[in-house]
């Protein structure tokens, strides 16, 4: 019966933030030199789980063995000695140092001078060496300034820096998220050579092709627990995404208005070199529709693109409100008719020191003048309105922006733009850190706000909102429309469309 | 019971920090500053509270006052000008050059305004356009300008003496210092400006997240060209009040006093992370200044020290501007 113990054994793991459970009674285990892919949606509690695990956060409640050794890792310092290593989703390099300095920057070798301590450069070439010969990219010379690799270059040097010293477990979070098809295989390569060495590895991805591709086991969490654990020879995607999104949508979501009108924005062959190829869509007044694809799936840049923010785009037409129409500017798209809400509520949505009037009052300001001047009181009967209208909880017009909760800030950036004269809204993630409760309020104005005439372009990486949300749905995969979906499409159909797997269109 | 229990202190903190917070905080504790340092200086000299020393102190303060004023809005946007003095000192010393050659006066006036404004222009376009640090543009700017004016003059002082022009500098309307009146005139129109226009929503929402500002259609970067320009602006006209004041055009007259625009607008609440502070403050932080000068002087204190008095002023503010916005929660 005793067989080793296996790499990492996490037990019956609990963790609340502020009273609301996020993750309750989670296992998870790892063998040594096995690829295990951790999957669920966006806030089933995969990062959470892998924060416990690398010190970043205390649990609540279970057990952590690693190699049968009970750990408690008081901080990430902790959890790097004993070998657990973090690979982050966001590439983190220094672009002016050299290959070498950028593997050893947090462990510089030393080597005794004649007055004091100095870099050992010789040992930390060699050792770079190494470490990249043994990740089979002995190529890559450790002299050369960072920012001269390639992207996906830099991603094997930053494995490199997480393998420096002993590694027994590498946390990859979506290794591959910015990195064509054709790099991604360098880094399942790394993989296997790991594997090899007896490294285990978790791997998160969104992508269920790379998933199948590269893991032995797939874990999948829902809603903070435990759902379901697959070999990955003896299973198919349909069974893992029943797993991660189930086959229902809730009550999150409000019904589908009926009736929709005049077609308000058509768009085809648009591109962007590098980010969209040749989408094409169009969306009617008092309609929503969702367009739903991963992080680098061109979603970011897609709703900017028409909005001007990306500046004049070369390729693609777009006719909007019946008319020819051109992409040039923020300015020009707000003339034009769109209002735009960005994903990034606090570095390009609020501006934090004013008022909720005076954000609200902002995108318009020509609106609110008398003469030279502009008028309080348009501007305060205006904010009301919506106030009431959105349903914004706040104290009221004079409140600064800062103190309102991130829902409600929400709902101030998209009254900015419920003027006379804007006929589309583009929405970029818009219930990004919000709770439950103004998701579902959220959602409900979105539709009210349909009704009343508005065409709406939902694009967001959840895909659990998109397809409750949408009367129709696209999905992007790496710049192109890859799912064209009517209402009722389910999560699970939206997030195979990305993994553009042939077997599962067929089931 | 005069003991500090840890609650009562939190509470006090508490209160402190909330005071401390509220928009007009910054303003109130400056006015009572003041209002201490000029009961302070009546007490201990004799000269010092008289209608005639404080119109002094007004119009000695007016050409950096106006220099303040304009960057007060510079800064709310995300900018900085330091520049603004040596664009004074270039004013008087082009006016003097070309009315020297023959031009008349007002042309030679006009000229220079107009170099000014290109300077500014340039500013603006270096730092939006190009993206670079305002502190290194306008510091390059600042030696350009200043070495220009010395290039241009051979570092003497030239005189400038047209009465007419001089009435600018020396003349009273109703006894108050024509300085003192432009400097005040200017302030209450960029109040305006900065409170009721869609203009200064701009500004505000431009040094308060200038990528957010551009999503919505704001034109920013048209905005903080402007700001340049009318800094620069101010800048030619501080030139030529103290030229008009001195009777001559020296060309390092005005750099001393960069240090001391700065400070006020500073010192008045004005954050240099921008998005935040108000013309008013700046006017009573100049006040401040101009008043810790003259009464200092009046005292017999050495102007080395004052220089230093000057600095702990404006470290002082600038803590205090640190704590204002933690306490707003930054």
């Amino acid at each position: 019966m005793p067989t080793a113990a296996p790499r990492l054994h996490m037990q019956g793991i609990g963790k609340s933030f502020g009273g609301v459970p996020v993750l309750s009674g989670v296992d998870f285990t790892v063998e040594a030199g096995e690829v295990v892919a951790l999957l669920g949606s966006n806030g089933a509690g995969k990062s959470t789980l892998m924060k416990i695990l690398t010190g970043l956060y205390g649990r609540d409640a279970g057990t952590i063995a690693v190699d049968g050794e009970t750990v408690d890792f008081a901080a990430p310092s902790a959890a790097v000695a004993a070998g657990v290593r973090l690979l982050p989703q966001e590439i983190s390099v220094m672009p002016d140092m050299t290959v070498a300095e950028n593997i050893f920057a947090g462990d510089l070798p030393l080597k005794k001078g004649l007055l004091f301590r100095s870099v050992d450069d010789a040992a930390m070439r060699r050792r770079s060496r190494e470490l990249l010969d043994q990740l089979g990219f002995g190529a890559i010379d450790p002299d050369t300034v960072m920012k001269r690799l390639s992207v996906a270059e830099q991603r094997i040097v930053e494995i490199a820096r997480a393998l420096a010293g002993q590694a027994r477990i590498l946390i990859m979070d979506e290794p591959t998220a910015a990195l064509t098809e054709q790099e991604a295989t360098l880094i399942f390569r790394i993989i296997r050579r790991l594997k090899a060495q007896s490294v285990s590895v978790v791997y998160i991805s969104h992508y269920l092709s790379e998933v199948f591709e590269i893991s032995d086991r797939i874990a999948v969490l829902r809603d903070g627990r435990n759902a379901g654990t697959f070999r990955t020879a003896e299973t198919n995607h349909a069974d893992v995404l029943a797993a991660m999104l189930g086959n229902t949508v809730g009550d999150l979501y409000a019904e589908g208005g009926a009736a929709k009108g005049e077609e308000i924005l058509s768009v085809e062959a648009l591109s962007l070199p590098g980010k969209l190829d040749d989408i094409g869509f169009s969306i009617r007044a008092g309609e929503i529709l969702g367009v739903f694809g991963l992080v680098g799936s061109g979603i970011e840049v897609l709703g900017r693109a028409i909005y001007g923010a990306l500046g004049p785009m070369k390729a693609g037409r777009i006719r909007l409100g019946g008319r020819e129409y051109r992409p040039a500017s923020p300015v020009a798209g707000k003339r034009s008719g769109i209002g735009f809400v960005a994903a990034e509520r606090k570095k390009e949505g609020i501006i934090a020191d004013l008022t909720v009037r005076e954000n609200i009052a902002l995108s318009f300001q020509e609106r609110f003048e008398r003469g030279l001047f502009v008028s309080k009181s348009a501007e305060t009967s205006h904010a009301k309105k919506w106030i009431d209208g959105l349903g914004i909880r706040t104290r009221g017009p004079e409140q600064r922006i800062r103190t309102l909760s991130g829902g409600n800030q929400q709902k101030v950036c998209i009254a900015r733009w419920l003027v006379e004269g804007v006929e589309l809204l583009i929405l970029e993630e818009p219930t990004r850190g919000v709770d439950v409760g103004a998701r579902k309020e959220i959602y409900g104005k979105l539709r009210d706000l349909a009704d009343r005439g508005f065409a709406v372009l939902v694009l967001s990486s959840d895909v659990e909102e998109v397809a409750g949300l949408g009367d129709r749905a696209l999905v992007l995969d790496r710049g192109r429309v890859v799912g064209r979906f009517g209402r009722g499409a389910t999560p699970a159909q939206l997030m195979a469309a990305t993994s553009a797997d042939p077997a599962f269109h067929a089931a | 019971m005069a003991t500090a229990t840890p609650a009562t202190i939190s509470a006090t903190r508490r209160r402190m920090t909330s005071l401390l917070g509220r928009p007009w905080s910054g303003v109130a504790v400056l006015l009572v500053f003041y209002i201490g340092l000029v009961v302070v200086f009546s007490v201990l000299s004799p000269f010092f509270l008289s209608v005639r020393n404080m119109l002094s102190i007004g119009s000695n303060v007016a050409f950096i006052g106006l220099m303040a004023a304009t960057g007060t809005p510079l800064i709310i946007a995300g900018g900085l000008d330091l520049s603004v003095a040596a664009i004074a000192g270039l004013t008087g010393v082009v006016i003097s050059l070309l009315h020297m050659q023959g031009l008349d006066i007002w042309l030679a006036v006009a000229v220079a305004v107009f170099v000014a404004a290109a300077i500014g222009w340039i500013n603006g376009l270096f730092t939006t356009r190009l993206k670079l640090n305002p502190l290194i543009v306008t510091l390059g700017m600042m030696s350009i300008v200043s070495g220009l004016a010395l290039v241009m003059t051979g570092g003497l002082t030239r005189p400038l003496m047209v009465p007419g022009f001089n009435v600018i500098g020396q003349g009273r309307v109703f006894g108050v210092p024509l300085p003192l009146i432009l400097m005040l005139v200017t302030f209450l129109g960029l109040w305006l400006v900065l409170t009721r226009t869609r203009f200064g929503r701009h500004v505000y929402a431009s040094g308060g997240n200038a990528e957010a500002a551009r999503l919505i259609g704001i034109p920013v970067e048209r905005t903080v060209v402007t700001l340049y320009i009318v800094s620069a602006l101010s800048g030619a006209v501080a030139g030529i009040v103290l030229a008009a004041m001195l009777g001559a055009a020296a060309p390092n007259s005005a750099g001393q006093h960069l240090l001391t625009v700065i400070a006020a607008i500073i010192l008045g609440g004005t954050s240099l992370n921008g998005g935040r502070g108000s013309v008013w403050g700046t006017l009573l932080a100049i006040l401040i200044l101009g008043t810790l000068n003259n009464g200092l002087t009046l005292m017999n204190v050495s102007s080395f020290w004052q220089d230093v008095t000057r600095g702990v002023v404006l470290m002082l503010a600038v803590s205090l501007d640190q704590i204002r916005s933690r306490a707003l929660g930054d």
